[in-house]
């Protein structure tokens, strides 16, 4: 019975090994991959019902409504941030403000409404409100405070 | 360890059902814009298939060499300004979209990794290094010297803000 014990401890503290390891972070990612498969076939439709010509078409030439229209449009548009960098750089040529192609770029990558389903299923909704909130605030202070900053520099 | 005790569910299955659904309706209106998004999301997930493979294999080695008390203790509510430089880091380095990133924040907070920390992760991912000779292209050296020194300052103060929020839910 000692013995047997023994051997259950031992094995109760053996550190796992390698394979399993990986045997249970690869069955992780399959449990998530409906989740995944689910967002990038989201991604995949707003990237062709959401032209870059509608997003340009929403500036109204007003600093402030044109960043939260630019945060918005980076939140709802998605893709690489090349993308972001190519549209910034033809709004900027049409005339719309610096502002609002800083919060664009910006939201591009720290803001999705796609990502939402996914991100309250893996972290919560509580974490996904305050991270998506603050990273909206942030978004509109960074391309303010940019702007002006670049204004008084050059 | 109760991850691992866990029973295997697939998570996300009616969020992936309203996905088909959607691109059942938009097929049935307008079935060329259904075919050409279904072909961007193969490419995406083509795309993304490397950066997934990488996150299973830093996770497994993570796990393999780390122990969960030592990954905690770095970045739990103890750890220092270590942590939060580490994350910093790890979000301007990271490449890929947001959410193949998600399995393994989920394994390290289920360690104890505080969400301060992965805040901070998400928001400086907007500094993206091999895509900076672009931006410096489109935008100029000025602009993107000063985006970038903003937006890492902000990823630390969404971080902290997020904590003391986080601190004033648990104290009422």
């Amino acid at each position: 019975m000692g013995k047997n014990n023994n051997k259950q401890y031992k094995q109760s503290t053996q550190k796992p090994s390698f394979f399993k390891i990986l045997q249970k972070n690869c069955l992780a990612i399959l449990a998530i991959a409906p989740l995944l498969t689910g967002v990038i076939g989201l991604v995949g439709i707003f990237q062709v019902l959401i032209t870059p010509k509608m997003l340009a078409g929403l500036f109204q030439n007003n600093p402030l409504i044109d960043t939260m229209i630019g945060t918005l449009s980076g939140a709802v548009a998605s893709g690489n941030p090349i993308i972001s960098y190519i549209i910034g750089g033809e709004l900027l040529t049409q005339g719309i403000s610096l502002y609002a192609v800083s919060a664009l770029i910006l939201s591009w990558v720290t803001l999705s409404f796609i990502h939402l389903p996914a991100e309250v299923e893996v972290f919560g909704g509580h974490f996904t409100l305050y991270r998506n909130v603050l990273a909206f605030v942030f978004t509109i202070i960074i391309a303010i405070l940019t702007t002006l900053t670049l204004r008084i520099l050059l | 360890m109760k991850n691992q005790d866990k029973r295997f569910t697939f998570r996300g299955k009616y969020f992936f059902l309203a996905v088909l659904i959607f691109y059942g309706v938009i097929f049935f209106f307008r079935s060329q814009a259904a075919q050409l998004a279904l072909m961007k999301s193969s490419s995406i997930l083509i795309k993304i298939l490397p950066i997934l493979i990488f996150v299973i294999l830093f996770t497994t080695l993570l796990n393999y060499f780390l122990k969960p008390k030592q990954i905690a203790g770095h970045l739990d509510r103890e750890s220092g300004i270590k942590a939060w430089i580490w994350a910093l880091a790890a979000g301007v380095i990271s490449h890929g979209p947001m959410y193949a990133w998600y399995p393994l924040l989920e394994d390290l907070r289920s360690h104890g990794m505080r969400d301060g920390l992965i805040v901070v992760f998400f928001a400086s991912r907007t500094i993206k290094i091999p895509l900076l000779p672009i931006m410096i292209d489109y935008f100029g050296w000025a602009f993107t010297l000063v985006l970038s020194f903003y937006l890492l300052i902000g990823a630390l103060v969404q971080g902290l803000v997020l904590e003391i929020f986080q601190q004033r839910s648990m104290d009422t």
